[in-house]
């Protein structure tokens, strides 16, 4: 496992020895590792931009592993959870799962479970933050075209015809069709289910409805 | 670890016959005595009164007294059948005798159920009757004073038979004295005249007050128990109904002679209600030893638990750190270009923890070892500097000012040395977990150590934290209790159970919102000469 884009796990566990048995675990397969003694010291550090993975103990000073997790969701940092802990009953790992962890090991683990479950919340996050970058950008896309252009594309992307358009918006066919081809290019829509596709995830991603995005911006 | 149940069970139980009396069951005694005294003095100028027509009542007195007397003897063949003693099963007989003694009595009596009396009664045979009865029961009483508490040796059987034989030779017995009193009355001496009873019959109270007061010498002179304190009590009242019967009265249905009745009545309830409102009481006592026992099980079973969860996770620990080392050893030896110095860091650590654990199995043993071979003279001030430093160890340096204030003229304890610094670095962690989350304040460990009274020594360990709520109180020693987030809660009680069994004491000297002190003692090994250090 190589990190060439920087992707960092994140341990936090107040057992010194712990943390630098893992330290060195992720460090001999090459991937970069921070260790923390308390969650205050993880809030606190300076995180780099690239992916990651928290390593996490169930059992922490000030405050349980899973609160903790429930802490980082409704702060919104959304970074991927294994949770180690050296007492995992049923009801305890069913929780942590639910709450969207990737793995519940129990300790002693075996190091390939839990490289694999890291390996598998690095490549989650990098996943979401890919997901979060293509929405940034097709926000600053959408923030580039003018209240014209917006209008049409919201018309265009509900199916209506640019003579539908036209009539709607009480302009020619031919500046529709101009304005459309605008939209097009500044959008990086090659086709219309493109277009389609692209409006749709902007409405779903907290600009409310695009006919109303105008409003929003 | 300490004993919870408090007195071991001992093999004698605690009955009626066997159980000393207390100072409060001393006065009452003297109390009940003192009013029967009292009330035969006001009845004595009164004695000779008659009262006539009064033999209706003596129906209801006889089944009073023949009802008390019969479950008295009931409850006392069961402590027979508990205990076998010998004096107990004399003293059941006695009162099912005078019980039994009753009902002829009262059926011959002239005037109550016929005339005459039934049972084709004459002149004398309910006097015979009273006679055999005024005489007899002082004399099981004496019987019970004489013989011993002690069941006799050898194979115990069934206590049925011996209960059987005993019911069925005394109602044989009143059975045939009153068909001899009743069918052969005309062979006996006469003990009445017409007019009322004749010189003889005064032989019969003197000698029944006679066997009392002998009865009362041999009660007093036995080891007392609650039952024999009251039997001195009955033998009274049974002495004084003889006397104002005999004596004092003007015969029967006079008013000294049913002022001896009344008498008769309280010698019958005496030890009936003695007995059931002692058995109440042990009862209850039992009930609460059996429901303390229980608890200190189930508080044991708990304490295991919690015990086994804690060392589960404190080896448990050092075990992840191995095998995860391990594993970061191999996988640096298996690269392409094998690091040797990381995997050298990795062994290094595996050894590290292969000894932590090892301390913590230790540590394990030697709390639950009493007196293991590893105690010995130990220097308390070691103690403190070993927990402090293995509980500061791991802290960044400048978190918690550390203020070592130690005596050093102090001798050396005895006791286990790893159990000591088990019970110091648990008040250390607690205090350091105390200033975990302050803020805008020095965090200031204060560790000291003194001479008390110069056969102690006295170590406290100061925090600057918050301070413990008031209302948690002793419960902060108790298994299972913790304000910490993550805590097991038995540190506390962990050093308090050690510290008890070096024969010291922990306490928590003084909690607020400056901080907290816990403090504990230890006996110091006595004299100047320090016994030497034992090598193996």
């Amino acid at each position: 496992m190589t990190s060439p884009d920087q992707s960092t796990v994140f341990i936090i566990d107040d057992d010194l020895s712990i943390r630098e048995s893992l330290q060195s675990l992720f460090q001999s397969v090459g991937q970069a590792a921070q260790t923390f003694e308390t969650t205050r010291e993880f809030l606190a550090a300076k995180r780099p931009d690239a992916p990651g993975c928290l390593v996490l103990d169930v059992r922490l000073p000030g405050g349980s592993g899973l609160e903790f997790q429930r802490e980082l969701v409704s702060s919104g940092i959304l970074m991927p959870v294994v949770f180690i802990t050296g007492h995992g009953d049923i009801p305890m790992s069913v929780g942590a799962m639910k709450a969207g962890a990737i793995e519940f090991l129990t300790k002693p683990f075996r190091d390939q479970d839990l490289l694999d479950a890291v390996h598998k919340g690095i490549e989650r996050d990098r996943e979401r933050r890919r997901e979060a970058s293509s929405l940034q950008e097709l926000r600053d896309r959408f923030r580039s075209l003018t209240p014209r252009e917006r209008e049409i594309m919201v018309l265009v992307a509900a199916g209506q015809l640019n003579k539908q358009v036209a009539a709607a918006l009480q302009l020619s066919e031919i500046t529709v069709k101009v304005h459309r081809g605008q939209v097009m290019r500044k959008m990086k829509a090659r086709t219309l289910p493109d277009l389609v596709r692209f409006a749709d995830r902007l409405e779903a991603e907290g600009l409310g409805r695009l006919a109303d995005a105008e409003a929003a911006l | 670890m300490r004993d919870w149940n408090g007195e071991p069970p001992g093999d004698r139980l605690a009955l009626l016959t066997t159980l000393p009396p207390g100072r409060g069951q001393l006065r009452l005694a003297g109390l009940v005595l003192l009013v029967l005294l009292a009330a035969l003095l006001a009845a004595v100028p009164f004695a000779r009164v008659p009262l006539p027509g009064t033999e209706t009542l003596l129906q209801g007195y006889a089944v009073a007294v023949l009802t008390n007397e019969i479950i008295t003897s009931v409850l006392l063949f069961g402590i027979y059948a508990v205990q076998r003693s010998p004096a107990v099963l004399a003293l059941a007989v006695g009162y099912v005798f005078a019980a039994l003694c009753i009902i002829p009595w009262l059926l011959t009596f002239p005037g109550v159920l016929a005339p005459n009396g039934l049972l084709g009664s004459k002149l004398q045979s309910t006097a015979w009757i009273a006679a055999l009865r005024r005489l007899g029961f002082p004399a099981f009483v004496l019987a019970f004073a004489l013989l011993g508490d002690r069941p006799p040796h050898g194979p115990r059987g069934s206590a049925k038979p011996v209960i059987l034989t005993s019911l069925v030779a005394t109602g044989a017995g009143v059975a045939l004295f009153t068909w001899l009193v009743v069918a052969q009355e005309s062979a006996l001496p006469a003990l009445m005249t017409a007019s009322g009873p004749n010189a003889l019959w005064l032989v019969v109270p003197a000698g029944a007050v006679l066997l009392c007061a002998i009865a009362l010498v041999f009660l007093w002179r036995s080891r007392r128990t609650v039952l024999r304190l009251w039997l001195m009590v009955v033998v009274s009242a049974w002495m004084i109904e003889t006397l104002l019967l005999g004596f004092i009265s003007a015969g029967r249905l006079s008013l000294g002679w049913w002022a001896g009745r009344l008498y008769g009545l309280t010698a019958a309830s005496l030890v009936l209600v003695v007995l059931l409102s002692e058995m109440t009481r042990l009862y209850a006592v039992l009930m609460r030893s059996v429901s303390a026992e229980r608890h200190a099980r189930e508080a044991r079973l708990t304490t295991m638990e919690a015990l086994a969860a804690s060392v589960a996770h404190e080896v448990n620990q050092p075990l992840a750190s191995m095998v995860t080392n391990a594993n970061a050893g191999l996988r640096w030896l298996e690269r392409a270009s094998p690091d040797l110095g990381e995997a050298r860091t990795a062994l290094k650590r595996i050894v590290r923890e292969g000894h932590r654990a090892g301390a913590v199995v230790e540590g394990i043993r030697s709390m639950f070892r009493r007196t293991g071979q590893d105690c010995g003279p130990v220097d308390v001030n070691d103690v403190l500097h070993d927990a402090l430093d293995h509980a500061t160890g791991e802290l960044p340096p400048g978190r918690i000012s550390v203020h070592l204030d130690l005596e050093d003229r102090i001798g050396p304890v005895v006791g286990n040395p790893v159990q000591l610094r088990q019970a110091v670095s648990n008040l250390i962690t607690n205090a350091i977990d105390a200033m975990q989350t302050m803020e805008g304040r020095p965090r200031l460990l204060r560790v000291k150590s003194a001479l008390r009274g110069g056969n102690e020594v006295l170590v406290s360990v100061e925090d600057s934290g918050p301070g413990l709520d008031p209302e948690y109180g002793q419960r902060v020693f108790e298994p299972f209790f913790t304000t910490k987030p993550d805590g097991m809660g038995m540190g506390l009680m962990i050093a308090r159970s050690i510290v008890e069994g070096h024969g010291g004491t922990l306490w928590i000297g003084q909690s607020g919102p400056e901080g907290t002190i816990f403090c504990f003692t230890l006996p110091v090994a006595g004299g100047e000469a320090q016994p030497a250090r034992r090598r193996t």
